[in-house]
């Protein structure tokens, strides 16, 4: 029987979200991620008059869309995409026009100053090649994240996603973002 | 040592699914392929001292991973944990032993030998010693698995005069509840369904389990989260309802919920006849505290408190009010821990799941090590005349340095000082200073220059966490665990473990018959009683050793005896009443905040610990500076805008710092993060940046314990 292909995606509970940047951090560490500029984030929204005040933390990165807008946009082919769903950047064929950049609807890439290439998450693909799980998902403490792959029918994201309701990012822009946000 | 890898974690994670809480927290990943390797060890950016896996490439850390063997560290690594790695390869850290060259304070360092640092620290120690006996020294440290080294070195030197810093911190709740319990319990934030916290802002401040539990609890368990603050922090932002209370009167508020459990009989009458003493002195007690007087004091209406007390004592026994850490507030501060203690006890959440849960331990053995002779001299702090109820081994620091100032009952004239920064732990810098300057000798045992070691004669360069091997730690818990901290790389500079910097000196000192060991010895006897076979291999492979599954009601039988004065649970308290204290927690209002100033109020950050960290690169990107939190309201009145720079002015000093006005403090408050506005250059992400409290903070403490009252402090504030 021919193996199913995998389809690499991320759960977010974001209500259990506590700002915390151990994500932010590990990222950093596990992908040498120079200070000043993030793989991933936490976005922050703050509404009410006080006393009735409210904030929300939303952590976001690369979506690693089906259809990805950055692929399509790259001159060289340095943007791409796995079959297990995963957008990479091939640094030595990144021209670093920025190209992709501005097609990302998420703001999820930037300028390497080091590299001077494109760079963005890559779900840590040498964790997930070994069998580890990103590492901002492993380090989490309050546990927002799952990851896992959804073709395959008994993983926790893809029970969560067939139990739970969700919403994605911008889905109008047809990108098809694999971060699903619990409601 | 195998990682879990995620497919497994996967699979034993259908929390939110099956609605089963946490549970998922102790499943036991299965045998499966080992994917990569670590060297487990135990982290020591705060005092939760989690379990790491440490990975390493061609010697070099290269990451930091959470292991999941330690229920109580959650299988998590926060920012500071990750963030270990930068203070190894930190290039401003301490790399070798410093003698001062210049005057304290202007920085001018003459790199030395080991021997001569050594030499030259026993030679001050013993002209101390002759001129002023050995209580002339002073030996001050904060915990950490190496910290019973440097405390043995100062009573073997014949000094009483050991402080240590829980009168910074939590010395007024560990004592409230000594108290009452006999004993100081954990909370079972896993299972608990009704949480009333005040101020203990767990998801800012992370405490393993609690923070992962609680949070579990609120958003997966619809546990109910009452949260007391005059912040709104990322708790509050969670919590069900905030109450930015006023600040001080949060023992008006306790009192009513007693008040309203008692009125309406909500209490646990058979747990309070059976296991409590004085119930009866509470009732009368409690009788003027009504709801509509605490709302007078508190600001919170009488209905919610009518109401939260109904609903706490409906959810009890798995309600629980939180105790938290850092319980240096109030000069009230530890009355008001009393009267959390008494609220818990009545409602029956006494060792019940989901409510205050005695802690058990893990087993190990004990180094013996040849004892010396008791110090004779009494401590300079005066702790067994003024807070004779008050933990003598760890002394009361404020009242301490009141005695050093003034020489009396005696001259202490040489500090020793391990793992801490006094400059800025400690309220009013000022001062803090002073006591340095009438020292004829300071040193400090540390991994960065921190301001205390800017100042200091002699500088002790300790080797990371990650380049040493600590003596087995027992954590008491819930879940409870027994860790080991070993070495994961070799020390990169010319550095040593606190054990060596002490044998050093006891050798200088005519000490060294009692440091006469090794790490090695001293692991493997206390390797010896853990409860698994080959506790020492154990101990290296796997970095832990856990109980799992929390044990309940073992002391809720009859014949229990608490270990108080009656035997009992003490509700009202003889001891306190010998004392001189109130055996009751009596309610006295707060100083009124004067016209025209803010109370300034402190707080934490999860990318902080203490003073410390917020120079490490990863760390400080979140937080490059801090400001003064302003409620718009006094913002306006005084016509200031965010980055406006302020002069922030107290009575015992003044700094300036920039503003950053926001709804999410009370408008009669202020405030701003600990660990910046540093003198030490070699902090230099923070060196001069931002202010720091400790210079605004005045000097208080609670009457009982003597721990710091640090939210005393009014301030006033203009714009430059």
């Amino acid at each position: 029987m021919a193996k199913k292909l995998k389809r690499y995606a991320l759960v977010l509970d974001s209500k259990k979200c506590i700002d915390c940047k151990a994500c932010v951090v590990a990222c950093k560490a596990e992908n040498e991620v120079p200070v000043g500029v993030y793989r991933n984030r936490i976005n922050v929204e703050r509404s009410g008059e006080y006393p009735k005040l409210r904030t929300s933390f939303d952590p976001e990165q690369c979506h690693h869309c089906d259809n990805p807008s950055c692929v399509r946009v790259c001159p060289t082919g340095a943007s791409w995409q796995r079959k297990d769903g995963i957008v990479l950047v091939k640094y030595d064929d990144c021209v670093g026009c920025k190209y992709c950049i501005i097609a990302c609807p998420y703001d999820a890439r930037f300028h390497h100053p080091e590299t001077h290439t494109v760079d963005k998450c890559t779900f840590c693909v040498q964790r997930v090649d070994r069998g580890e799980l990103p590492a901002c998902v492993e380090t989490c403490p309050s546990k927002v994240r799952v990851f896992g792959d959804l073709n395959d029918s008994r993983s926790p994201i893809h029970l969560l996603l067939a139990t739970r309701r969700y919403r994605v990012m911008k889905p109008q822009t047809g990108n098809g973002p694999q971060l699903y946000y619990l409601l | 040592m195998d990682r879990r890898v995620f497919l497994q974690v996967a699979g034993a994670s259908g929390v939110a699914i099956s609605g089963l809480g946490c549970s998922w927290l102790f499943k036991k990943p299965e045998a499966k392929p080992v994917f990569s390797t670590g060297i487990p060890t135990t982290c020591e950016l705060c005092p939760n001292k989690c379990s790491v896996l440490a990975m390493v490439e061609g010697g070099r850390i290269r990451k930091l991973n959470p292991n999941p063997e330690n229920p109580k560290s959650r299988d998590m690594l926060c920012a500071r944990g990750n963030a270990a790695i930068q203070q190894v390869y930190d290039p401003d850290r301490l790399k070798q032993p410093l003698i001062r060259a210049g005057a304290r304070g202007e920085g001018k360092w003459r790199p030395v030998s080991w021997e001569e640092a050594w030499d030259y620290t026993a030679k001050k120690l013993n002209e101390v010693k002759e001129k002023h006996g050995p209580q002339g020294t002073l030996w001050a440290s904060t915990e950490g698995f190496q910290e019973v080294f440097f405390k043995n070195l100062g009573s073997a030197f014949g000094s009483p005069n050991i402080i240590r810093h829980p009168s910074l911190c939590l010395a007024s709740m560990n004592l409230a509840y000594s108290m009452t319990f006999g004993t100081v319990p954990s909370f079972d934030l896993l299972n608990a369904d009704y949480v009333i916290m005040a101020g203990a802002n767990r998801f800012e401040s992370i405490i393993t389990p609690d923070t992962m539990d609680l949070i579990g609890g609120v958003m997966e368990r619809k546990a109910k989260l009452i949260y007391l603050d005059p912040r709104f922090t990322v708790t509050a932002s969670k919590a069900d309802e905030w109450y930015p209370i006023a600040p001080g009167t949060d023992l008006a508020f306790i009192l009513a919920l007693i008040h309203v459990i008692i009125r309406e009989e909500r209490f646990d009458r058979a747990f309070v006849d059976g296991f409590t003493l004085g119930f009866e002195q509470v009732v009368e007690h409690v009788k003027p505290y009504t709801p509509e007087w605490a709302e007078q004091e508190t600001g919170i209406r009488a209905t919610d408190i009518i109401r939260i007390a109904r609903n706490f004592a409906a959810a009890a026994p798995r309600a629980v009010f939180y105790a938290g850490r850092r319980s240096s507030w109030y000069q009230n501060d530890f009355q008001m821990r009393r009267a959390q203690a008494i609220l818990n006890a009545i409602v029956g959440n006494w060792d019940r799941q989901g409510g205050m849960v005695p802690n058990q331990k893990v087993p190990k053995g004990e180094f013996l090590f040849m004892p010396w002779d008791e110090p004779k001299a009494p401590r300079v702090d005066e702790i067994e005349k003024n807070f004779p109820l008050a933990a003598k081994g760890d002394g009361v620091y404020l009242p301490l340095r009141e005695n050093v100032l003034s020489g009396k009952p005696y001259p202490v004239k040489a500090w020793m000082i391990y793992k801490q920064d006094p400059l800025h732990a400690v309220p009013d810098q000022g001062k803090t200073l002073k006591m340095i300057e009438q020292m004829d000798f300071v040193a400090v045992i540390d991994i960065a220059m921190s301001d205390t070691a800017w100042y200091a004669d002699v500088v002790f360069p300790e080797s990371h966490y990650l380049e040493r091997t600590d003596p087995i730690e027992v954590m008491p818990g819930i879940w409870p665990a027994a860790v080991l901290r070993q070495q994961v790389v070799k020390p990169l500079h010319d550095t040593k473990p606190c054990l060596e910097i002490v044998q050093g000196l006891a050798k200088r000192l005519g000490l060294s018959d009692y440091f006469d060991y090794t790490i090695d010895q001293w692991i493997e006897a206390e390797a010896k009683d853990l409860p698994v076979p080959n506790g020492l291999e154990h101990m290296k492979k796997h970095g832990v050793v856990a109980f799992s599954e929390p044990k309940y009601g073992a002391t809720r039988k009859a014949d229990h005896r608490f270990v108080t004065k009656s035997g009992k649970i003490e509700l009202f308290s003889e001891r306190l009443q010998e004392a001189g204290q109130d055996p009751l927690p009596k309610y006295s209002p707060p100083a009124k905040v004067p016209s025209g100033k803010f109370r300034l109020v402190l707080g934490r950050k999860a990318t902080i610990t203490h003073a410390a960290l917020t120079q490490l690169p990863w760390l400080h990107e979140h937080n490059p500076e801090n400001s003064l939190w302003l409620h718009p309201e006094s913002a306006d009145r005084l016509g200031i805008q965010t980055g406006d720079l302020l002069e922030v002015a107290s009575s015992v000093g003044r700094v300036n710092i920039k503003a950053l006005v926001t709804q999410e403090i009370r408008p009669d408050c202020v405030f701003m993060l600990h660990g910046f506005g540093k003198k030490s250059p070699w902090l230099r992400a923070v060196h001069n940046v931002g202010a720091a409290d400790a210079v605004l903070l005045e000097t208080a403490w609670d009457k009982v314990s003597g721990n710091a009252a640090m939210h005393e402090t009014f301030v006033k504030v203009a714009k430059v």
